[in-house]
């Protein structure tokens, strides 16, 4: 099974707003996301930074949150985006 | 590399890669001095700003009058930001944008703290609506 990963932060709106997307996708169809608080855990930010050449040339060429990562495909979607979205890139 | 000067004439500090020609405080021409980073820090700690939540509010506030944009008036979503600001200023040292991670390349990271550089942001330049990449900031539409 892929393996999906959600970075986000505690006060990032955009974050705030996919979270609950998230969890919709999750119970509709039967995935899982890793969801990493990357400015409250260091951890979490280290592993964020470990894939920087990844989500930068998609992200504005930055650690934007929140960032999806498929670390199967090296697929990355970054921000906030609508749930149709969400879910194209997550079961593609 | 940017570096700290000194107006020798009223004491402003500047952190850039060159001096401004003219000390915009005094109007003195060519007055400034390099010096070195731990001079500029004292010379910080011996001055005594406001620094909490109503402070940068007001500052940001008073930052985006002039400006195309303003602060938004999304209250709740400001709190929000401000609270990541501030908790970030505590735990990481600067205020770095609640929105996006520091490399913890300091040169890098400089452009994170809020307010940054956002009319580069394809969130806000060439967009009617357009906001900083955190929604902290929006255009006016009256401008
Ligand atoms: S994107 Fe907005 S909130 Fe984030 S640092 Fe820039 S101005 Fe501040």
């Amino acid at each position: 099974m892929s393996k999906l990963i959600m970075f986000h932060g505690k006060e990032c709106p955009h974050c705030r707003r996919m979270m609950p997307l998230v969890e919709k996708l999750e119970k509709e169809e039967s995935v899982s996301f890793d969801k990493l608080e990357v400015w409250h855990n260091e951890q979490n930010a280290d592993k964020m930074r470990s894939f920087k050449d990844l989500i930068e040339p998609k992200c504005g060429g930055q650690l934007r949150t929140p960032t999806f990562i498929n670390t199967d495909t090296n697929g990355v979607l970054c921000g906030e985006v609508p749930y149709d979205k969400l879910k194209e890139w997550t079961l593609s | 590399m940017k570096n700290f000067w000194r107006c020798h004439v009223c004491g402003d500090i500047h952190f850039g890669l060159k001096p401004p020609e003219v000390c915009p405080t005094c109007s003195v021409e060519h007055a400034y001095v390099e010096i070195p980073s731990g001079e500029a820090l004292n010379i910080q700690s011996g001055t005594k700003t406001e620094t909490d939540r109503m402070g940068f509010l007001k500052a940001i506030t008073a930052f985006a009058e002039n400006n195309a944009f303003q602060v938004n008036p999304d209250r709740e979503r400001v709190d929000m930001l401000l609270d990541g600001v501030f908790s970030n200023e505590k735990n990481h040292g600067l205020k770095y944008c609640p929105c996006r991670l520091r490399t913890k390349d300091f040169e890098e990271d400089i452009k994170l703290v809020c307010p940054c550089n956002f009319r580069i942001h394809e969130t806000y330049k060439d967009k009617v609506d357009g906001e900083c990449w955190c929604g902290l900031f929006i255009k006016r539409s009256d401008k």
